[in-house]
Protein backbone atom coordinates (compact mmCIF):
# COMPACT_ATOMS: atom_id res chain seq x y z
CA UNK A 1 0.00 0.00 0.00
CA UNK A 2 2.64 2.32 1.12
CA UNK A 3 4.87 1.72 -2.05
CA UNK A 4 1.77 1.69 -4.12
CA UNK A 5 1.34 5.25 -3.10
CA UNK A 6 4.95 6.25 -3.69
CA UNK A 7 5.21 4.69 -6.91
CA UNK A 8 1.98 5.94 -8.20
CA UNK A 9 3.32 9.62 -7.06
CA UNK A 10 6.27 9.45 -9.24
CA UNK A 11 4.16 8.58 -12.18
CA UNK A 12 2.25 11.75 -11.61
CA UNK A 13 5.54 13.61 -11.17
CA UNK A 14 6.76 12.51 -14.33
CA UNK A 15 3.57 12.95 -16.46
CA UNK A 16 3.16 16.66 -14.45
CA UNK A 17 7.23 17.23 -15.56
CA UNK A 18 6.42 16.13 -19.53
CA UNK A 19 3.43 19.01 -19.27
CA UNK A 20 5.65 21.22 -17.79
CA UNK A 21 8.58 20.60 -20.34
CA UNK A 22 6.60 20.89 -23.36
CA UNK A 23 4.39 23.85 -22.42
CA UNK A 24 7.81 25.73 -21.44
CA UNK A 25 9.18 24.90 -25.00
CA UNK A 26 6.02 25.82 -26.42
CA UNK A 27 6.30 29.24 -24.71
CA UNK A 28 9.76 30.20 -24.99
CA UNK A 29 8.92 29.28 -28.91
CA UNK A 30 11.35 26.02 -29.30
CA UNK A 31 8.45 24.37 -30.52
CA UNK A 32 7.04 25.52 -34.18
CA UNK A 33 3.95 23.92 -36.02
CA UNK A 34 6.16 21.16 -37.55
CA UNK A 35 7.68 19.94 -34.24
CA UNK A 36 3.96 19.94 -32.37
CA UNK A 37 2.31 18.56 -35.34
CA UNK A 38 4.95 15.28 -34.91
CA UNK A 39 4.84 15.53 -31.05
CA UNK A 40 0.87 15.33 -31.03
CA UNK A 41 1.35 12.21 -33.63
CA UNK A 42 3.41 10.44 -31.28
CA UNK A 43 0.57 11.16 -28.34
CA UNK A 44 -1.88 9.94 -30.90
CA UNK A 45 0.38 7.08 -31.91
CA UNK A 46 0.56 6.38 -28.09
CA UNK A 47 -2.80 6.10 -27.63
CA UNK A 48 -3.61 3.42 -30.50
CA UNK A 49 -0.89 1.40 -29.81
CA UNK A 50 -1.00 0.64 -26.28
CA UNK A 51 -4.16 -0.38 -27.33
CA UNK A 52 -3.47 -2.80 -29.77
CA UNK A 53 -0.61 -4.08 -27.54
CA UNK A 54 -3.16 -4.84 -24.99
CA UNK A 55 -4.86 -7.17 -27.64
CA UNK A 56 -1.46 -8.26 -29.41
CA UNK A 57 1.06 -8.51 -26.42
CA UNK A 58 -1.17 -8.87 -23.63
CA UNK A 59 -4.45 -11.24 -24.74
CA UNK A 60 -2.16 -12.74 -27.29
CA UNK A 61 -4.42 -12.07 -30.02
CA UNK A 62 -3.26 -11.06 -33.63
CA UNK A 63 -5.50 -8.05 -34.79
CA UNK A 64 -4.72 -6.24 -38.10
CA UNK A 65 -7.98 -4.19 -37.54
CA UNK A 66 -6.70 -1.29 -35.33
CA UNK A 67 -7.39 1.31 -38.04
CA UNK A 68 -10.98 0.03 -38.22
CA UNK A 69 -11.88 1.23 -35.25
CA UNK A 70 -9.74 4.32 -35.16
CA UNK A 71 -11.65 5.46 -38.21
CA UNK A 72 -15.21 4.87 -35.88
CA UNK A 73 -13.68 7.48 -33.78
CA UNK A 74 -12.51 9.84 -36.08
CA UNK A 75 -15.95 10.14 -37.91
CA UNK A 76 -17.65 10.04 -35.17
CA UNK A 77 -15.63 13.24 -34.27
CA UNK A 78 -15.60 14.51 -37.67
CA UNK A 79 -19.52 14.19 -38.00
CA UNK A 80 -20.82 15.71 -34.48
CA UNK A 81 -18.57 18.31 -34.07
CA UNK A 82 -19.28 19.96 -37.49
CA UNK A 83 -22.97 20.18 -36.35
CA UNK A 84 -22.38 20.97 -32.46
CA UNK A 85 -18.80 22.70 -32.37
CA UNK A 86 -18.00 23.28 -28.89
CA UNK A 87 -16.35 21.70 -26.07
CA UNK A 88 -19.33 19.79 -25.34
CA UNK A 89 -19.89 18.50 -28.75
CA UNK A 90 -16.25 16.94 -28.99
CA UNK A 91 -16.52 15.31 -26.04
CA UNK A 92 -19.81 14.01 -26.62
CA UNK A 93 -18.24 12.81 -30.05
CA UNK A 94 -15.58 11.06 -28.51
CA UNK A 95 -18.15 8.90 -26.05
CA UNK A 96 -20.08 8.20 -29.22
CA UNK A 97 -16.73 6.97 -31.09
CA UNK A 98 -16.08 5.04 -28.38
CA UNK A 99 -19.42 3.48 -27.89
CA UNK A 100 -20.03 2.36 -31.53
CA UNK A 101 -16.54 1.41 -31.13
CA UNK A 102 -17.33 -0.93 -28.40
CA UNK A 103 -20.75 -2.41 -30.12
CA UNK A 104 -18.74 -3.17 -33.39
CA UNK A 105 -15.70 -4.93 -31.63
CA UNK A 106 -18.01 -7.30 -29.73
CA UNK A 107 -20.25 -7.91 -33.51
CA UNK A 108 -16.58 -8.47 -34.84
CA UNK A 109 -14.77 -10.19 -31.63
CA UNK A 110 -17.29 -12.61 -30.94
CA UNK A 111 -17.13 -14.57 -34.31
CA UNK A 112 -13.35 -13.77 -35.48
CA UNK A 113 -11.62 -14.35 -31.89
CA UNK A 114 -11.93 -18.13 -32.28
CA UNK A 115 -9.84 -17.94 -34.89
CA UNK A 116 -6.03 -18.41 -34.06
CA UNK A 117 -2.74 -16.31 -35.39
CA UNK A 118 -2.85 -15.62 -39.21
CA UNK A 119 -6.37 -16.43 -39.36
CA UNK A 120 -7.63 -13.78 -36.89
CA UNK A 121 -4.87 -11.38 -38.47
CA UNK A 122 -6.83 -11.87 -41.76
CA UNK A 123 -10.37 -11.92 -40.35
CA UNK A 124 -10.08 -8.71 -38.43
CA UNK A 125 -7.98 -6.77 -41.81
CA UNK A 126 -10.99 -8.03 -43.49
CA UNK A 127 -13.67 -6.55 -40.48
CA UNK A 128 -11.26 -3.28 -40.48
CA UNK A 129 -11.59 -3.16 -44.13
CA UNK A 130 -15.48 -3.47 -44.26
CA UNK A 131 -15.44 -0.69 -41.93
CA UNK A 132 -13.66 1.38 -44.34
CA UNK A 133 -15.84 0.36 -47.47
CA UNK A 134 -19.13 1.15 -45.58
CA UNK A 135 -17.65 5.01 -44.71
CA UNK A 136 -16.30 5.06 -48.12
CA UNK A 137 -20.04 4.63 -49.61
CA UNK A 138 -22.07 6.54 -47.02
CA UNK A 139 -23.49 10.21 -47.30
CA UNK A 140 -23.08 10.77 -43.75
CA UNK A 141 -19.56 10.72 -44.50
CA UNK A 142 -18.89 12.28 -47.35
CA UNK A 143 -17.64 9.44 -49.20
CA UNK A 144 -14.20 9.18 -50.71
CA UNK A 145 -13.81 13.12 -50.32
CA UNK A 146 -14.26 12.85 -46.30
CA UNK A 147 -14.95 15.80 -43.82
CA UNK A 148 -13.20 19.12 -44.21
CA UNK A 149 -12.93 21.84 -42.03
CA UNK A 150 -13.22 19.53 -38.26
CA UNK A 151 -13.63 21.89 -35.59
CA UNK A 152 -9.82 21.63 -33.30
CA UNK A 153 -10.47 20.91 -30.18
CA UNK A 154 -7.60 18.57 -29.61
CA UNK A 155 -4.84 20.68 -29.09
CA UNK A 156 -1.76 19.00 -28.19
CA UNK A 157 -2.34 19.44 -23.91
CA UNK A 158 -5.86 17.70 -24.41
CA UNK A 159 -4.37 14.84 -26.43
CA UNK A 160 -1.21 14.94 -23.46
CA UNK A 161 -3.41 14.46 -21.19
CA UNK A 162 -6.10 11.70 -22.60
CA UNK A 163 -2.90 10.01 -23.43
CA UNK A 164 -1.29 9.68 -19.98
CA UNK A 165 -5.42 8.72 -18.98
CA UNK A 166 -5.37 5.79 -21.74
CA UNK A 167 -2.17 4.38 -20.69
CA UNK A 168 -3.09 4.66 -17.08
CA UNK A 169 -6.48 2.87 -17.57
CA UNK A 170 -4.09 -0.10 -19.61
CA UNK A 171 -1.78 -0.35 -16.99
CA UNK A 172 -4.47 -0.63 -14.51
CA UNK A 173 -6.61 -3.26 -16.78
CA UNK A 174 -3.38 -5.37 -16.45
CA UNK A 175 -2.35 -4.96 -13.48
CA UNK A 176 -4.94 -6.86 -12.21
CA UNK A 177 -7.48 -9.98 -12.03
CA UNK A 178 -8.53 -8.99 -15.43
CA UNK A 179 -5.04 -8.38 -16.64
CA UNK A 180 -3.75 -12.12 -15.11
CA UNK A 181 -6.64 -13.64 -16.86
CA UNK A 182 -6.18 -12.14 -19.98
CA UNK A 183 -1.99 -12.86 -20.14
CA UNK A 184 -3.33 -16.18 -18.94
CA UNK A 185 -4.88 -17.05 -22.28
CA UNK A 186 -1.46 -15.40 -24.32
CA UNK A 187 0.50 -18.02 -22.47
CA UNK A 188 -1.80 -21.37 -22.90
CA UNK A 189 -6.01 -21.23 -23.50
CA UNK A 190 -6.19 -24.88 -22.69
CA UNK A 191 -4.55 -24.64 -18.85
CA UNK A 192 -6.69 -20.97 -18.68
CA UNK A 193 -9.82 -22.65 -19.01
CA UNK A 194 -8.62 -25.64 -16.94
CA UNK A 195 -8.27 -23.21 -14.25
CA UNK A 196 -11.82 -22.04 -14.56
CA UNK A 197 -11.38 -18.45 -16.72
CA UNK A 198 -13.60 -17.96 -19.65
CA UNK A 199 -11.28 -17.69 -22.72
CA UNK A 200 -13.63 -16.31 -25.07
CA UNK A 201 -14.76 -13.25 -22.14
CA UNK A 202 -11.36 -12.35 -21.51
CA UNK A 203 -10.12 -12.18 -25.42
CA UNK A 204 -13.47 -10.34 -25.96
CA UNK A 205 -12.53 -7.83 -23.34
CA UNK A 206 -9.25 -7.14 -23.78
CA UNK A 207 -10.09 -6.55 -27.57
CA UNK A 208 -13.02 -4.20 -26.77
CA UNK A 209 -10.78 -1.94 -24.71
CA UNK A 210 -8.32 -1.83 -27.47
CA UNK A 211 -10.59 -1.15 -29.61
CA UNK A 212 -12.26 1.77 -27.22
CA UNK A 213 -9.30 3.20 -26.92
CA UNK A 214 -8.59 3.43 -30.49
CA UNK A 215 -11.57 5.05 -31.00
CA UNK A 216 -10.16 7.84 -28.44
CA UNK A 217 -7.12 8.14 -30.45
CA UNK A 218 -9.23 8.36 -33.79
CA UNK A 219 -11.26 10.96 -32.71
CA UNK A 220 -8.32 13.23 -31.02
CA UNK A 221 -6.62 12.52 -34.83
CA UNK A 222 -9.70 13.82 -36.54
CA UNK A 223 -9.85 16.63 -34.27
CA UNK A 224 -6.80 18.16 -34.27
CA UNK A 225 -5.55 17.38 -38.36
CA UNK A 226 -9.41 18.71 -38.90
CA UNK A 227 -9.27 16.24 -41.97
CA UNK A 228 -10.22 12.92 -42.58
CA UNK A 229 -10.68 10.96 -45.39
CA UNK A 230 -11.60 6.91 -45.56
CA UNK A 231 -7.93 6.29 -46.79
CA UNK A 232 -6.06 7.88 -43.72
CA UNK A 233 -7.60 4.44 -42.28
CA UNK A 234 -6.53 1.64 -44.36
CA UNK A 235 -4.67 -1.45 -43.80
CA UNK A 236 -1.13 0.64 -43.82
CA UNK A 237 -2.29 2.20 -40.81
CA UNK A 238 -2.84 -0.86 -38.63
CA UNK A 239 0.30 -1.90 -39.82
CA UNK A 240 2.31 1.15 -38.73
CA UNK A 241 0.64 0.53 -35.49
CA UNK A 242 1.39 -2.84 -35.21
CA UNK A 243 5.02 -1.80 -36.54
CA UNK A 244 4.99 0.63 -32.84
CA UNK A 245 3.72 -2.42 -30.87
CA UNK A 246 6.92 -4.90 -32.00
CA UNK A 247 9.40 -2.22 -32.02
CA UNK A 248 8.62 -1.67 -28.33
CA UNK A 249 8.18 -5.03 -27.57
CA UNK A 250 5.04 -7.21 -27.95
CA UNK A 251 3.45 -7.34 -24.35
CA UNK A 252 5.58 -3.88 -22.32
CA UNK A 253 3.45 -0.67 -22.91
CA UNK A 254 6.79 1.29 -21.63
CA UNK A 255 8.16 -0.27 -24.78
CA UNK A 256 5.29 1.12 -26.75
CA UNK A 257 6.00 4.47 -25.68
CA UNK A 258 9.62 4.76 -26.38
CA UNK A 259 8.74 2.92 -29.79
CA UNK A 260 6.29 5.15 -30.65
CA UNK A 261 8.89 8.31 -29.54
CA UNK A 262 11.84 6.59 -31.28
CA UNK A 263 9.50 6.20 -34.71
CA UNK A 264 8.10 10.17 -34.21
CA UNK A 265 11.75 11.27 -34.07
CA UNK A 266 13.06 9.31 -37.26
CA UNK A 267 10.12 9.99 -38.92
CA UNK A 268 10.98 13.73 -38.01
CA UNK A 269 14.67 14.16 -38.75
CA UNK A 270 14.16 12.28 -41.75
CA UNK A 271 11.70 14.60 -43.26
CA UNK A 272 14.63 16.13 -44.83
CA UNK A 273 15.88 13.51 -46.88
CA UNK A 274 12.68 13.07 -49.06
CA UNK A 275 12.10 9.62 -51.19
CA UNK A 276 14.74 8.16 -49.40
CA UNK A 277 12.99 8.62 -45.84
CA UNK A 278 10.74 5.38 -46.08
CA UNK A 279 14.26 2.99 -47.38
CA UNK A 280 15.96 4.70 -44.54
CA UNK A 281 13.05 3.76 -42.14
CA UNK A 282 13.02 0.81 -43.41
CA UNK A 283 16.49 0.09 -42.88
CA UNK A 284 16.01 0.90 -39.40
CA UNK A 285 13.21 -1.25 -38.57
CA UNK A 286 15.04 -4.43 -40.11
CA UNK A 287 18.13 -3.55 -37.75
CA UNK A 288 16.31 -3.57 -34.65
CA UNK A 289 14.47 -6.38 -35.71
CA UNK A 290 17.64 -8.14 -36.43
CA UNK A 291 19.28 -7.25 -33.33
CA UNK A 292 16.69 -7.35 -30.75
CA UNK A 293 13.83 -9.35 -31.81
CA UNK A 294 11.62 -9.15 -29.10
CA UNK A 295 11.40 -5.77 -29.63
CA UNK A 296 13.34 -2.49 -27.74
CA UNK A 297 12.37 -3.61 -24.47
CA UNK A 298 10.94 -7.26 -24.56
CA UNK A 299 8.63 -7.43 -22.26
CA UNK A 300 9.87 -5.18 -19.78
CA UNK A 301 8.74 -2.67 -17.89
CA UNK A 302 9.34 0.76 -15.99
CA UNK A 303 7.69 0.49 -12.61
CA UNK A 304 9.14 2.14 -9.16
CA UNK A 305 7.05 -0.32 -6.77
CA UNK A 306 9.41 -2.87 -7.58
CA UNK A 307 12.71 -1.40 -6.65
CA UNK A 308 10.79 0.30 -3.52
CA UNK A 309 9.89 -3.65 -2.42
CA UNK A 310 11.63 -6.46 -4.45
CA UNK A 311 14.55 -6.43 -1.47
CA UNK A 312 12.30 -6.45 1.53
CA UNK A 313 10.28 -8.87 0.30
CA UNK A 314 12.78 -11.32 -1.05
CA UNK A 315 14.40 -11.61 2.27
CA UNK A 316 10.90 -12.60 4.07
CA UNK A 317 10.91 -15.24 0.92
CA UNK A 318 13.46 -16.85 1.80
CA UNK B 1 -24.48 -39.29 -3.04
CA UNK B 2 -21.64 -39.94 -4.83
CA UNK B 3 -19.02 -37.29 -5.48
CA UNK B 4 -18.83 -38.14 -9.07
CA UNK B 5 -21.03 -40.59 -11.44
CA UNK B 6 -20.43 -41.63 -14.58
CA UNK B 7 -22.63 -43.85 -16.11
CA UNK B 8 -21.86 -45.50 -19.37
CA UNK B 9 -19.98 -42.82 -21.11
CA UNK B 10 -18.10 -43.78 -24.92
CA UNK B 11 -15.76 -41.28 -27.09
CA UNK B 12 -15.51 -41.86 -30.20
CA UNK B 13 -12.89 -40.57 -32.80
CA UNK B 14 -13.93 -41.84 -36.33
CA UNK B 15 -14.04 -45.66 -36.41
CA UNK B 16 -11.80 -45.37 -33.06
CA UNK B 17 -13.69 -46.35 -29.49
CA UNK B 18 -11.33 -44.57 -27.76
CA UNK B 19 -13.34 -45.19 -24.19
CA UNK B 20 -16.11 -47.24 -24.13
CA UNK B 21 -19.30 -47.55 -21.96
CA UNK B 22 -16.92 -46.80 -18.47
CA UNK B 23 -18.98 -46.52 -15.65
CA UNK B 24 -17.48 -45.53 -12.63
CA UNK B 25 -18.15 -43.36 -9.23
CA UNK B 26 -16.10 -41.33 -6.94
CA UNK B 27 -16.91 -40.88 -3.38
CA UNK B 28 -15.86 -37.56 -1.58
CA UNK B 29 -12.56 -37.55 -0.01
CA UNK B 30 -11.16 -40.48 -1.68
CA UNK B 31 -7.80 -40.69 -3.53
CA UNK B 32 -8.50 -42.89 -7.08
CA UNK B 33 -5.83 -44.15 -9.26
CA UNK B 34 -6.68 -45.06 -12.50
CA UNK B 35 -4.10 -46.99 -14.27
CA UNK B 36 -3.87 -49.17 -17.85
CA UNK B 37 -1.43 -49.82 -20.59
CA UNK B 38 0.00 -47.02 -23.22
CA UNK B 39 -3.13 -45.93 -25.68
CA UNK B 40 -5.73 -47.89 -23.04
CA UNK B 41 -7.91 -44.54 -23.02
CA UNK B 42 -7.07 -42.42 -19.86
CA UNK B 43 -6.30 -39.18 -21.00
CA UNK B 44 -9.11 -39.44 -23.22
CA UNK B 45 -11.31 -40.13 -20.24
CA UNK B 46 -9.67 -37.50 -18.04
CA UNK B 47 -10.33 -35.28 -20.52
CA UNK B 48 -14.35 -35.97 -21.11
CA UNK B 49 -14.53 -35.33 -17.29
CA UNK B 50 -12.68 -31.86 -17.49
CA UNK B 51 -14.83 -31.12 -20.21
CA UNK B 52 -11.99 -30.83 -22.75
CA UNK B 53 -13.65 -32.94 -25.09
CA UNK B 54 -17.37 -33.79 -24.87
CA UNK B 55 -19.01 -37.70 -24.87
CA UNK B 56 -20.02 -39.38 -27.78
CA UNK B 57 -22.75 -40.74 -25.20
CA UNK B 58 -23.32 -41.51 -21.38
CA UNK B 59 -23.32 -39.07 -18.45
CA UNK B 60 -21.18 -37.66 -15.65
CA UNK B 61 -22.64 -36.11 -12.95
CA UNK B 62 -21.47 -33.98 -10.04
CA UNK B 63 -22.87 -33.50 -6.60
CA UNK B 64 -22.08 -29.66 -6.04
CA UNK B 65 -23.91 -27.48 -3.55
CA UNK B 66 -26.92 -27.05 -5.49
CA UNK B 67 -27.44 -30.99 -5.98
CA UNK B 68 -26.33 -33.44 -8.91
CA UNK B 69 -25.17 -30.85 -12.15
CA UNK B 70 -24.56 -33.03 -15.49
CA UNK B 71 -21.62 -32.22 -16.40
CA UNK B 72 -21.40 -33.51 -19.90
CA UNK B 73 -21.72 -30.30 -22.70
CA UNK B 74 -20.50 -28.08 -20.66
CA UNK B 75 -17.20 -25.68 -21.15
CA UNK B 76 -14.28 -26.23 -19.45
CA UNK B 77 -14.55 -23.28 -17.37
CA UNK B 78 -17.69 -24.08 -15.93
CA UNK B 79 -16.82 -27.45 -14.89
CA UNK B 80 -14.01 -25.63 -13.23
CA UNK B 81 -16.45 -23.65 -11.59
CA UNK B 82 -17.91 -26.66 -10.40
CA UNK B 83 -15.11 -27.95 -8.28
CA UNK B 84 -12.75 -29.93 -10.64
CA UNK B 85 -9.61 -28.73 -11.48
CA UNK B 86 -6.90 -30.72 -13.37
CA UNK B 87 -2.88 -30.84 -14.27
CA UNK B 88 -1.75 -32.37 -17.98
CA UNK B 89 0.23 -34.89 -18.97
CA UNK B 90 2.47 -32.34 -20.60
CA UNK B 91 2.83 -29.63 -17.67
CA UNK B 92 0.80 -26.71 -19.27
CA UNK B 93 2.38 -23.94 -16.78
CA UNK B 94 1.81 -20.30 -17.53
CA UNK B 95 5.32 -20.36 -18.58
CA UNK B 96 6.75 -16.68 -19.07
CA UNK B 97 4.84 -15.72 -15.76
CA UNK B 98 5.89 -15.82 -12.71
CA UNK B 99 5.14 -18.36 -10.13
CA UNK B 100 3.15 -15.88 -7.85
CA UNK B 101 1.27 -15.09 -10.77
CA UNK B 102 0.27 -18.60 -12.06
CA UNK B 103 -1.10 -19.31 -8.83
CA UNK B 104 -3.13 -15.91 -8.81
CA UNK B 105 -4.38 -16.64 -12.20
CA UNK B 106 -6.23 -20.54 -10.32
CA UNK B 107 -7.43 -17.74 -8.15
CA UNK B 108 -9.51 -15.94 -10.96
CA UNK B 109 -12.72 -17.38 -10.48
CA UNK B 110 -12.85 -17.12 -6.94
CA UNK B 111 -12.21 -13.29 -7.16
CA UNK B 112 -13.63 -10.30 -7.67
CA UNK B 113 -12.94 -7.21 -8.78
CA UNK B 114 -14.83 -4.22 -10.86
CA UNK B 115 -13.81 -2.40 -13.34
CA UNK B 116 -14.51 0.65 -12.05
CA UNK B 117 -12.58 -0.09 -8.70
CA UNK B 118 -9.69 -1.68 -11.07
CA UNK B 119 -9.49 1.66 -13.18
CA UNK B 120 -9.60 3.91 -9.92
CA UNK B 121 -7.22 1.88 -7.98
CA UNK B 122 -9.82 3.05 -4.96
CA UNK B 123 -9.02 1.09 -1.77
CA UNK B 124 -11.17 -1.49 -1.92
CA UNK B 125 -9.12 -2.43 -5.05
CA UNK B 126 -5.34 -2.86 -3.22
CA UNK B 127 -7.72 -4.70 -0.52
CA UNK B 128 -8.41 -7.52 -2.74
CA UNK B 129 -5.42 -7.49 -4.39
CA UNK B 130 -3.68 -8.00 -1.56
CA UNK B 131 -5.77 -10.63 0.05
CA UNK B 132 -5.55 -12.28 -3.19
CA UNK B 133 -1.13 -11.79 -2.78
CA UNK B 134 -1.60 -13.65 1.00
CA UNK B 135 -3.80 -16.58 -0.26
CA UNK B 136 -1.29 -17.57 -3.09
CA UNK B 137 1.61 -17.10 -0.88
CA UNK B 138 0.20 -18.92 1.66
CA UNK B 139 -0.53 -21.94 -0.67
CA UNK B 140 3.46 -21.36 -1.79
CA UNK B 141 4.39 -21.29 1.80
CA UNK B 142 2.80 -24.47 2.60
CA UNK B 143 4.46 -26.33 -0.76
CA UNK B 144 8.20 -25.07 -0.38
CA UNK B 145 7.49 -22.95 -3.28
CA UNK B 146 7.75 -19.19 -2.02
CA UNK B 147 11.49 -18.90 -2.99
CA UNK B 148 10.71 -19.18 -6.23
CA UNK B 149 7.29 -16.59 -6.08
CA UNK B 150 8.88 -14.39 -8.49
CA UNK B 151 10.53 -16.84 -10.76
CA UNK B 152 9.58 -17.50 -14.03
CA UNK B 153 7.27 -20.62 -14.48
CA UNK B 154 8.83 -21.98 -17.66
CA UNK B 155 12.32 -21.46 -15.70
CA UNK B 156 12.31 -24.01 -13.10
CA UNK B 157 13.69 -27.71 -13.05
CA UNK B 158 10.81 -30.04 -13.85
CA UNK B 159 10.48 -31.54 -10.29
CA UNK B 160 9.21 -28.45 -9.15
CA UNK B 161 6.80 -26.83 -12.45
CA UNK B 162 5.11 -30.38 -11.55
CA UNK B 163 4.38 -29.19 -8.20
CA UNK B 164 3.60 -25.51 -9.35
CA UNK B 165 0.85 -27.10 -11.33
CA UNK B 166 -0.62 -29.41 -9.12
CA UNK B 167 -0.60 -26.05 -6.29
CA UNK B 168 -1.97 -24.07 -9.41
CA UNK B 169 -5.04 -26.35 -9.58
CA UNK B 170 -5.51 -26.38 -6.25
CA UNK B 171 -5.53 -22.87 -5.92
CA UNK B 172 -9.16 -23.08 -7.61
CA UNK B 173 -10.10 -24.27 -4.92
CA UNK B 174 -11.17 -27.97 -6.04
CA UNK B 175 -13.24 -30.72 -4.38
CA UNK B 176 -12.11 -33.06 -7.12
CA UNK B 177 -8.58 -32.74 -8.23
CA UNK B 178 -7.59 -34.72 -11.83
CA UNK B 179 -4.02 -35.56 -11.95
CA UNK B 180 -2.76 -36.91 -15.32
CA UNK B 181 0.93 -38.39 -14.55
CA UNK B 182 2.18 -36.42 -11.99
CA UNK B 183 5.38 -38.38 -11.38
CA UNK B 184 6.46 -38.91 -15.11
CA UNK B 185 9.68 -37.97 -15.98
CA UNK B 186 10.55 -37.65 -12.40
CA UNK B 187 13.66 -39.15 -10.38
CA UNK B 188 12.73 -41.77 -7.52
CA UNK B 189 13.34 -38.69 -4.84
CA UNK B 190 11.24 -36.47 -6.59
CA UNK B 191 8.58 -39.02 -6.61
CA UNK B 192 8.96 -39.46 -2.84
CA UNK B 193 8.28 -36.03 -2.50
CA UNK B 194 5.29 -36.17 -5.26
CA UNK B 195 4.12 -38.80 -3.02
CA UNK B 196 3.75 -36.20 -0.22
CA UNK B 197 2.45 -33.73 -1.67
CA UNK B 198 -0.67 -35.81 -3.10
CA UNK B 199 -1.42 -37.37 -0.07
CA UNK B 200 -1.19 -33.76 1.95
CA UNK B 201 -3.51 -32.44 -0.77
CA UNK B 202 -6.33 -35.67 0.45
CA UNK B 203 -5.71 -34.75 3.86
CA UNK B 204 -5.22 -31.60 4.59
CA UNK B 205 -6.97 -29.59 2.30
CA UNK B 206 -9.71 -32.13 2.32
CA UNK B 207 -9.62 -32.39 -1.62
CA UNK B 208 -10.55 -35.62 -3.40
CA UNK B 209 -7.69 -36.71 -6.41
CA UNK B 210 -7.95 -38.95 -8.75
CA UNK B 211 -4.96 -39.20 -10.88
CA UNK B 212 -3.84 -41.42 -14.05
CA UNK B 213 0.06 -42.86 -13.34
CA UNK B 214 2.13 -45.52 -14.59
CA UNK B 215 4.69 -45.45 -11.62
CA UNK B 216 3.18 -48.51 -9.73
CA UNK B 217 4.90 -48.11 -6.25
CA UNK B 218 3.30 -44.52 -6.02
CA UNK B 219 -0.45 -45.66 -7.10
CA UNK B 220 0.02 -48.57 -4.67
CA UNK B 221 1.39 -46.53 -1.70
CA UNK B 222 -0.91 -43.72 -2.49
CA UNK B 223 -4.59 -45.30 -3.64
CA UNK B 224 -6.93 -46.51 -1.75
CA UNK B 225 -9.45 -47.83 -5.06
CA UNK B 226 -7.77 -48.55 -8.17
CA UNK B 227 -9.69 -48.37 -11.65
CA UNK B 228 -8.23 -50.24 -14.37
CA UNK B 229 -8.73 -49.13 -18.24
CA UNK B 230 -7.92 -51.52 -21.47
CA UNK B 231 -8.63 -50.40 -25.12
CA UNK B 232 -11.23 -48.08 -23.64
CA UNK B 233 -13.23 -50.25 -21.74
CA UNK B 234 -12.89 -50.79 -17.97
CA UNK B 235 -11.77 -54.12 -16.92
CA UNK B 236 -11.19 -53.77 -13.18
CA UNK B 237 -11.48 -51.94 -10.03
CA UNK B 238 -10.65 -52.50 -6.35
CA UNK B 239 -8.13 -52.22 -3.89
CA UNK B 240 -4.74 -52.07 -4.51
CA UNK B 241 -4.57 -55.51 -3.09
CA UNK B 242 -7.15 -56.70 -5.21
CA UNK B 243 -5.77 -55.26 -8.40
CA UNK B 244 -2.72 -56.73 -8.02
CA UNK B 245 -4.16 -60.32 -8.19
CA UNK B 246 -6.72 -59.62 -10.38
CA UNK B 247 -6.05 -61.57 -13.84
CA UNK B 248 -7.63 -59.63 -16.32
CA UNK B 249 -5.07 -56.54 -15.21
CA UNK B 250 -1.92 -59.22 -15.22
CA UNK B 251 -3.49 -60.17 -19.13
CA UNK B 252 -3.69 -56.23 -19.70
CA UNK B 253 0.00 -55.68 -18.98
CA UNK B 254 1.92 -58.88 -19.87
CA UNK B 255 -0.10 -60.20 -22.49
CA UNK B 256 -2.83 -62.43 -23.25
CA UNK B 257 -0.60 -65.75 -22.30
CA UNK B 258 -0.60 -64.99 -19.07
CA UNK B 259 -4.68 -65.42 -18.87
CA UNK B 260 -4.19 -68.95 -20.37
CA UNK B 261 -1.02 -69.87 -18.13
CA UNK B 262 -3.14 -67.96 -14.69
Amino acid sequence: MKFNLKANLIWLGIMVAGFVLIDAAEFTGMVNTFIENAMVTVGINIILATGLNLIIGFAGQFSLGHAGFMAIGAYATGIMTQNMATPLGFWLSVAVGVVIAIIAAIIIGVPTLRLRGDYLAIATMGAAEIIRVVINNLKITNGPAGIFNIPQFATWPVVYVIMCITTIMIANFIHSRAGRAVMSVREDEIAASAMGINTTKWKLAAFVFGAATAAIGGSLHASYLQTIAPGDFGIMNSISLLIIVVLGGTGSLTGTVVAAGVLGVIDTVLQNFGTLRMVIYALALILIMVFKPSGLLGRWELSFKRVGTSKKKEVVDQ
Amino acid sequence: MSLLEVNHLTQQFGGLKAVSDVSLTIEDGELIALIGPNGAGKTTLFNMLTGVNVPTSGEIKMATDKGQVLINGKRTDQVAKLGMSRTFQNIRLFAELSVLDNIKIAMTSNTRENFVETMLRLPSFYKKESAIEDEARKLLTDFQLIRYARSTAGSLPYGLQRRVEIVRALATKPRLLFLDEPAAGMNPEETADLTAVISRIQKDYGVTVVLIEHDMSLVMNLAQRIYVLDHGSLIASGTPAEIKQNPAVVAAYLGGEAVAEG
